[in-house]
C-alpha cells in the first residue's frame, strides 16, 4: 500500500488523513449539497457505535476528526495524541467503509445545515463571496456552493446519500497520509493493519465543461439593511491549473495585490485609509477559476474604492508590473515558500493535493525554480491574456439605497442587480 | 544553574560572559537569569539586558523558520477615557516610518524576505510578530529594535491611520453583530475597570486622536524595559544575541511606563440584563460571567469545565443544545485570559424560532447540574485529553511557541508557566471543578445580551 508519511518527533501528535477523490462537482443538479452532507452523515460515526458514544470515545482518546468537502475531494482527518493512534486509526477507518448513515442523525443534520444556511446570513463577508461566485460562473458546477441551498438540501433525502456513498465512496480508490510522531515504518505497519485493500475503482475524474465569462461589466448589490461599510468582490476568470501562464500570473498577482506591499493595498490603505484590508486572489482548477480583488471601504466611499480599483486593474494589465515589482514578487513568493511545509502535516498536504488533485509534481518540487524563471515579459503577457478589464463581475454586499447610483455611475457598467442578502 | 543544553546550544553561561566581554555600557550587558526544558528537545532560556529588555529563547530546529516576537506590556488596560483604542491605534503607527526607514519599508524589506508580519492588541498586551525563512533572523532584528526607538509619527500618516483603524471598527464591530453584543457585554459588565472599553476603542475617541497623544504614548510605554522579546525556531543563539545587544544595546533603560492601578471593579449582586436589536436572521445569547484572573489557581478548574460544558460534540451543552433538543446551532464558551478578572463568555446561537427563555433555563439547569453533582471521571479525562491536543496544537509551529511563551511572560509573568498548564489542569479534581463552577457561574454573577431579531 502507498501511504505517504512526514514524520517528526518534535510533538507527540499525529495525523491521519484518508483522502478521496470525490466532491462538490458529482452533487448532481438540484442536489447541491449532497457530497458534504454525506461527508458530513458519516462523520456521525461508524455502525455499531451511537453518534453520542462515537464522539465520547473520540474525545476520551484526545483526537478530533473532521470531515472536509472540496469541489474534487472529500478528506477525512484524524489528530490525535501519539499514544491514542491505534484506535483512533481504527475508528477513521470504520468510518469511512462502515459508516452508519443512520435515519435519525440524517433528520437532525439536514436541519442542523438548513439552520447552518440561515445563520450565514449574519456574516457579510461571506455573503460577498459566495456572491461573487455565483454571479461570476452562474450555472457552472464552479459556482455551486458546497453546502447546497435551501432548495437543493430540501431535494435530498436519506436514500440520495446512501447512493452517493456507494457509488462514491465505498469502493472508490483511496490516499493515505500520516504525519508527525510516528516512522515511516510503524504507520505503514499500522495502516496496514487496519485499512482495506486500496486497490479500488479509480474515481472518473467528472467533466467539467469549460468556463466562460459574461460579457461586460455587471454589477450585483447584495442589499443588507444598517450598513456601515462595504464588502467588495471585483473579478473575472484566472488561470488553470495547467495553464502555462499560470506561475508568470502568480508572480504577477502577488506584485499587484498578493502582498501588504503590493499597489492594491499602498493605494487603498496605505494612501487613502479606505479599507482595513486590500487584497488579490489567483485561483486555478481544471477549468479557469476565480481572479478577485477584495477590499472593505466604508458605504460613502464604496464606489471611489471600486472605481480606483477598476483604474489600478487596468493599469496593471495593459502598463505591466514594474522590474523591481518582478524581483520583489520573486524573493516573496520563494523565501515565503518554507511557511507552505513547516510542519509535518502541510508537507503531507502537498504530497497529497499532488496525487489528489492532479497538481503537477514540479509545481511542489520545483516550485522555487518555477518562480524564478518567470521574465517580466511573460508576467505582463500573461495578465493580459488571462485577466480581463472588460468583463468583470462586481459584486458589493451594502446598504443598496447608500450606494445604487455611484455604482452605476462606474466606467463601463452594462448591468446593475440588487439581491436582498437573504435571497442571495 | 542551567538544565543539561541540547548538543547545538552551548553553556548559557559562557555564551553570556563571551558577548559581554569588552562590553562596557550597562544597558548592552547581559544576564542569564534561568531555563527551562521542555520534553528532551526544547530548553526555554531567559536573558536579560542591562536596560531591562527580557530576551526569551527557544531552538527548535524542526522546520528552517523562525518567529521573533516582541510583546510590551500595554494594552487598552492602559488608556483613559475620551482616549481610548491608542494602543490599537498605535500598533498600527509602529508599522509606519523611522528615522532610519521611510515609510512603507518595513514592510517591503520584511515580505521581501519572505517575512509574515503583524501585531495584535488586546487589554492587557500587544505585540508584533515576525514569522521568517531563518536567514532573515537579524533584518527583523535590525527592524524591530530600530522602531522600538526611533519611530517618526507625523499627521499624514496618523490622519490615514486613524482612517483605517474607522474602518476595522466597522467592519469588526459596528456591521458585525457579535462584535456589537460583545461591545454591550464588556461595556455594562465593568463599571470601573477600564475592560469595559472596547481595545478599538469608541469611534468618536478614534477620530479624535492627534499626532501629541500618540508621541506620548510612545514615549511612555515603548521601552525596553516593558517588552519582552520571544526567539523560537531554527536559529543560533550566540548569533542571535549578539545582534540583540547590537540593536537594543544602546537604547536607555530608564523610560518606565506609568502604572496607576485601575480601579477595582465593585462585585457584582444581581443578574444584568441587555437588549441589543440587530439586523440578523436569528437571535443569540450572549452571557459574561465575572472569572478570575488568568494566574487565579481557580482558572485551571473553569477552563476544565468549559470544556466539559463546551468542548467538541461530546461536549454537555453541544449535545443537549445542538444534538438532543436542537435549540441552537451551536454553543460556545471561554474565559477571558486576563491580568486582572475577567469574564467566563457563554454564546447560544439559537435556531430559528426558538425561544431564548428556554435556552435560559437550560442552561441554567445544566450548570447548577455540573456544580452539584459534578463532571463525571471520564468527562474529567475527556477534557484533559482535549486540552493536551489544543496545547500540542498550538505548538506545532514557531510562531505558535513564540505566540504561547510570549502570552505567558506578559500575562503570567512567567513566559515557562506555558509548560506547567497541562499540569495545572490535571490536578483539577471533580471537586475543584464543582466548587469553582459553584462560586463562579452563579445568574447573579452575570450580565447577559440578548440579541434580538429587529423587524425589516
Amino acid at each position: 500500500m502507498n501511504v505517504f508519511v512526514e514524520s517528526s518527533d518534535v510533538l507527540p501528535l499525529v495525523d491521519v488523513e484518508i483522502a478521496l477523490a470525490v466532491g462538490s462537482l458529482q452533487d448532481p443538479a438540484g442536489r447541491e449539497g449532497l457530497a458534504q452532507l454525506t461527508g458530513h452523515l458519516m462523520r456521525r460515526g461508524p455502525r455499531g457505535l451511537s453518534h453520542q458514544r462515537f464522539e465520547h470515545r473520540l474525545a476520551s482518546l484526545g483526537a478530533r476528526i473532521s470531515v472536509q468537502v472540496s469541489m474534487r475531494s472529500t478528506r477525512v482527518r484524524a489528530t490525535v495524541l501519539r499514544r491514542n493512534l491505534e484506535p483512533v486509526l481504527e475508528l477513521l477507518a470504520s468510518l469511512v467503509w462502515r459508516p452508519a448513515l443512520r435515519v435519525t442523525d440524517f433528520a437532525k443534520l439536514k436541519r442542523q445545515a438548513q439552520a447552518a444556511l440561515t445563520a450565514r446570513l449574519d456574516d457579510d463577508q461571506t455573503l460577498g463571496a459566495l456572491g461573487f461566485r455565483q454571479a461570476l460562473f452562474g450555472e457552472h458546477p464552479y459556482g455551486r456552493t458546497l453546502s447546497g441551498h435551501a432548495d437543493s438540501l430540501s431535494r435530498i433525502g436519506i436514500q440520495q446519500v446512501e447512493s452517493f456513498y456507494s457509488r462514491n465512496i465505498a469502493k472508490s480508490s483511496f490516499l493515505v497520509g500520516v504525519a508527525g510522531d510516528v516512522s515511516e515504518a510503524e504507520a505503514s505497519a499500522l495502516i496496514a493493519s487496519h485499512l482495506p485493500n486500496p486497490k479500488r475503482r479509480k474515481q472518473k475524474d467528472p467533466v467539467v465543461p469549460a468556463t466562460r465569462v459574461r460579457s461586460g461589466r455587471h454589477v450585483i448589490i447584495v442589499d443588507k439593511p444598517e450598513r456601515t461599510q462595504t464588502q467588495l468582490f471585483i473579478g473575472t476568470l484566472g488561470a488553470r491549473t495547467r495553464d502555462r501562464n499560470l506561475f508568470p500570473l502568480i508572480v504577477s498577482n502577488t506584485a499587484f495585490g498578493g502582498t501588504f506591499s503590493g499597489r492594491l493595498m499602498q493605494e487603498v490603505r496605505a494612501v487613502r485609509g479606505w479599507s482595513y484590508g486590500a487584497y488579490s486572489r489567483l485561483l486555478h482548477a481544471k477549468q479557469r477559476d476565480a481572479w478577485y480583488m477584495s477590499t472593505a471601504p466604508a458605504a460613502e466611499y464604496s464606489a471611489d474604492c471600486a472605481a480606483l480599483q477598476l483604474d489600478l486593474l487596468e493599469r496593471w494589465v495593459d502598463r505591466g508590473i514594474k522590474k523591481a515589482e518582478l524581483s520583489f514578487a520573486q524573493r516573496y513568493l520563494i523565501n515565503s515558500h518554507c511557511f507552505d511545509r513547516d510542519t509535518p502535516s502541510k508537507r503531507l498536504e502537498a504530497r497529497l493535493d499532488v496525487e489528489l488533485l492532479g497538481i503537477p509534481r514540479n509545481y511542489v518540487e520545483k516550485y522555487d525554480q518555477l518562480v524564478a524563471r518567470v521574465s517580466r515579459q511573460e508576467a505582463n503577457d500573461a495578465t493580459r491574456a488571462r485577466i480581463s478589464t472588460r468583463d468583470l463581475t462586481i459584486v458589493v454586499v451594502a446598504t443598496a439605497s447608500q450606494v445604487v447610483g455611484a455604482f452605476e455611475r462606474l466606467p463601463g457598467v452594462k448591468s446593475l442587480q440588487i439581491v436582498p442578502f437573504d435571497r442571495a | 544553574m542551567a538544565a543539561q543544553a541540547p548538543p547545538f546550544m552551548g553553556a548559557p553561561e559562557v555564551l553570556i560572559e563571551r558577548l559581554n566581554r569588552g562590553v562596557r555600557k550597562r544597558n548592552a550587558r547581559w544576564t542569564f537569569v534561568r531555563d527551562h526544558a521542555f520534553g528532551d528537545a526544547l530548553t526555554l532560556r531567559r536573558f536579560r539586558l542591562g536596560n531591562g529588555l527580557t530576551v526569551l529563547t527557544l531552538v527548535d530546529r524542526s522546520a528552517p523558520t523562525v518567529s521573533y516576537h516582541t510583546w510590551f506590556r500595554v494594552g487598552s488596560r492602559h488608556e483613559r477615557p475620551g482616549k481610548t483604542g491608542l494602543a490599537h491605534l498605535f500598533e498600527h503607527l509602529m508599522f509606519n516610518e523611522t528615522r532610519n526607514h521611510p515609510p512603507g519599508e518595513f514592510d517591503r524589506l520584511m515580505e521581501g524576505a519572505g517575512a509574515e508580519a503583524n501585531a495584535a492588541t488586546w487589554t492587557d498586551w500587544t505585540y508584533y510578530y515576525e514569522n521568517a525563512p531563518r536567514d532573515a533572523l537579524p533584518l527583523l532584528i535590525e527592524l524591530e529594535g530600530d522602531r522600538m526607538a526611533n519611530l517618526v509619527l507625523r499627521v499624514p500618516q496618523v490622519s490615514s491611520e486613524k482612517e483605517v483603524v474607522a474602518n476595522e471598527r466597522k467592519l469588526r464591530v459596528d456591521d458585525d453583530v457579535e462584535g456589537k453584543a460583545l461591545e454591550l457585554l464588556y461595556d455594562n459588565a465593568f463599571r470601573r475597570h477600564p475592560y469595559r472599553w472596547p481595545t478599538i476603542g469608541w469611534m468618536d475617541d478614534i477620530r479624535g486622536f492627534t499626532v501629541q497623544d500618540c508621541r506620548e504614548f510612545y514615549r511612555t510605554h515603548y521601552a525596553p524595559s516593558n517588552a519582552t522579546i520571544v526567539i523560537a525556531g531554527d536559529f543560533d543563539e550566540s548569533k542571535a544575541l549578539s545582534l540583540v545587544q547590537k540593536h537594543y544595546g544602546g537604547l536607555p533603560g530608564t523610560r518606565r511606563a506609568e502604572r496607576p492601578k485601575p480601579s477595582k471593579e465593585p462585585p457584582q449582586r444581581a443578574e444584568r440584563v441587555f437588549r441589543l436589536d440587530a439586523p440578523t436572521p436569528t437571535e443569540k445569547l450572549l452571557l459574561g460571567y465575572r472569572a478570575p484572573s488568568f494566574s487565579n489557581p481557580d482558572t485551571a478548574a473553569l477552563v476544565v469545565a468549559n470544556e466539559v460544558l463546551f468542548g467538541g460534540q461530546s461536549s454537555r451543552l453541544h449535545r443537549l443544545f445542538c444534538l438532543d433538543k436542537e435549540i441552537a446551532l451551536s454553543v460556545r464558551g471561554s474565559i477571558s485570559p486576563f491580568v486582572d478578572p475577567g469574564l467566563f463568555e457563554m454564546w447560544i446561537f439559537l435556531r430559528e424560532g426558538k425561544k431564548k427563555a428556554d435556552a435560559l433555563a437550560l442552561l441554567d439547569r445544566e450548570i447548577t447540574r455540573l456544580g452539584s453533582e459534578g463532571p463525571r471521571v471520564v468527562e474529567l479525562e475527556k477534557a484533559i485529553n482535549q486540552l493536551e491536543l489544543s496545547f500540542l496544537h498550538s505548538m506545532e509551529t514557531a510562531g505558535g511557541k513564540a505566540e504561547q511563551i510570549g502570552f505567558y511572560e506578559t500575562v503570567a509573568n512567567d513566559g515557562a508557566a506555558v509548560f506547567e498548564r497541562l499540569a495545572s489542569f490535571r490536578e483539577v479534581t471533580a471537586n475543584d471543578l464543582k466548587r469553582a463552577v459553584r462560586k463562579y457561574l452563579r445568574p447573579s454573577r452575570r450580565t447577559r445580551v440578548e440579541i434580538l431579531r429587529k423587524a425589516s
